[in-house]
């Protein structure tokens, strides 16, 4: 695999043992700009982050500007539930991400990197200041700045124009675009802001080439990912697995499937923020492609799957809950559907709704969408409105007040 | 259960311009009447607050001040709408809140 040979992380990898496998050897080929971003261009290499927007393309905006000073961010602010992907790739392999960092600044003639981190995670912090700590020294770092800087913990704060807000000293707002940030975006300036997997990914393709990447995963999906599984899996935790393995693969291989040998319902496969799939839709291919054409997405790998007792619209409960709760409030369509979407379906999960009200989810999200600063706005309607369809049963079942059976 | 309803907004924006008084206000003045005043979540019409809304008339107050509680206190009773408090929300927003009215979230 890429980014852990053992398809997940198994050691906390030291300086001599990356430079022993291989790395900085990428950096120390001393490659044009050019050559760098050419190289990841013709990779394919997608965000890992949950957007899936090609990076080179991303590099590129920035590159062929004329500002400066440019800089690159490294996002490690990870809020999103369930996902541990960044923590592991900074504790387990912190150089292998400060090169990818470093190749990035390169490809955009950056003078100055920064490691967004989300302020919680000190063992990652210490990790990658040693981290930098040992390059400059081993003289990597060249004119390159690094600066470590603590992330809130709020889910908004990991959006790339909030970190930039961040970064200048200011409340995690996201900033209304365009401009996006590779044209302009901290102090103004253009700025590459890319996940941490998505930067890990770097020195392999430079180190190997972009045709050696591309022998992993889909035409369209390239490369690996980190799927993180939760505690209701046997085996939870973060897998690396070629993008086109099949969701049977990753339950039954992998995560050994649900606890106590319970029966799978659905599944959520890329956060909170995408739509359910039901347990007959395990032969899904994980890529972008083939998950949209399922009626989901991607995302950033976080994988929930759920058993046939679970109550659906106590999930979905808990999902627009969470919306409601980390709206950060500066658009008022944002907070007026959050909180709206979340009020109904309290009232639907208690009993207390008219069967009318089914029907005005899909209204509010319409009305809504695209209405805010940040994507956030247009996260309560794919899990929402997917649940209404694929469980519809349950959620009259709670508008009759009768006991929810949770089942299909 | 009442039958006619004064739903104001007590969202942040509405809440800056003072619509907690007039939740206030509106609730004295029509504490001997049928009328149930009731705080509102949030209407989306933030930009023109504070909003209150007139159920089931499905009458629409943007802008509101301190000084028109009476009047809207009056309609509310049966008077006439206060017709200079009802322009500039979007004619969409309207029909998705009173959709949401009619099926019972307030």
């Amino acid at each position: 695999m890429i980014l852990f040979p053992e398809g997940k992380p198994t050691r906390r990898e030291t300086f001599d043992e990356y430079r022993a496998s291989g790395g900085y050897e990428a950096l120390g080929r001393n490659l044009s700009p050019t050559a760098i971003l050419q190289e990841i261009s013709d990779s394919g290499l997608r965000g890992r982050g949950g957007a899936g927007f090609p990076a080179g393309r991303k590099w590129a905006v920035a590159a062929e500007t004329t500002a400066i000073p440019r800089y690159v961010v490294c996002n490690a602010g990870e809020d999103e539930p369930g996902s541990i992907k960044d923590r592991i790739l900074i504790s387990h392999r912190p150089h292998l991400v400060l090169e990818g960092t470093i190749l990035a600044a390169h490809a955009i003639r950056a003078s100055h990197a920064y490691v967004y981190l989300n302020e919680t995670y000190d063992d990652c912090f210490n990790r990658m200041h040693e981290a930098v700590r040992e390059a400059t020294v081993a003289g990597l770092l060249g004119a390159l700045a690094i600066t470590i800087h603590r992330a809130p913990t709020v889910y908004v704060a990991g959006e790339d124009s909030a970190a930039l807000e961040v970064l200048e000293g200011k409340p995690p707002l996201p900033r209304q675009k365009p401009p996006y940030p590779a044209a302009a975006g901290l102090f103004g300036k253009p700025t590459v802001v890319n996940n941490v997997e998505t930067l890990a990914n770097v020195p392999p393709i430079i180190r190997n080439g972009a045709s050696w990447f591309r022998t992993h995963g889909t035409p369209d999906s390239p490369g690996t990912m980190l799927f993180c599984l939760g505690d209701e899996m046997n085996h939870p935790g973060a897998y690396e697995l070629p993008l086109g393995t099949s969701l049977r693969y990753l339950y039954e291989n992998v995560g050994g499937g649900l606890k106590n040998g319970a029966e799978l319902k659905a599944i959520l496969p890329g956060g909170p923020s995408c739509a359910f799939l039901t347990n007959d839709q395990l032969d899904v291919p994980l890529d972008s492609e083939s998950l949209k054409k399922a009626g989901s997405t991607l995302g950033c790998g976080v994988m929930r799957f759920y058993s046939k007792d679970t109550c659906m619209v106590e999930e979905t409960l808990r999902i627009a809950r969470f919306f409601a709760r980390e709206s950060c409030g500066q658009c008022p369509a944002c907070r007026m559907e959050t909180n709206m979407l979340s009020a109904m379906l309290e009232r639907i999960q208690q009993g207390k709704a008219d069967a009318a009200l089914l029907d005005q989810f899909q209204k509010i999200i319409d009305f809504n969408r695209g209405k805010g600063y940040c994507a956030l706005i247009n996260m309560p309607g794919p899990p929402i409105l997917s649940a209404l369809r694929l469980f519809r049963g349950e959620f009259e079942e709670h508008i009759r007040g009768s006991h929810c059976s949770g089942g299909l | 259960m009442a039958s006619n309803y004064v739903l104001v907004c007590q969202n942040e924006d509405c809440k800056a311009r003072g619509s907690g008084e007039l939740l206030d206000k509106l609730s004295q003045g029509l504490k001997d009447s049928d009328v149930e005043v009731k705080p509102y979540m949030c209407f989306g019409g933030c930009q023109a607050g504070p909003n209150i809304v007139l159920y089931p008339q499905k009458v629409w107050y943007c802008g509101v001040k301190q000084n028109d509680v009476d009047e809207i206190a009056a309609h509310a009773k049966g008077g006439a709408p206060v017709e200079r408090l009802t322009h500039g929300i979007d004619d969409g927003l309207k029909d998705l809140i009173y959709q949401l009215l009619d099926a019972g979230l307030f």
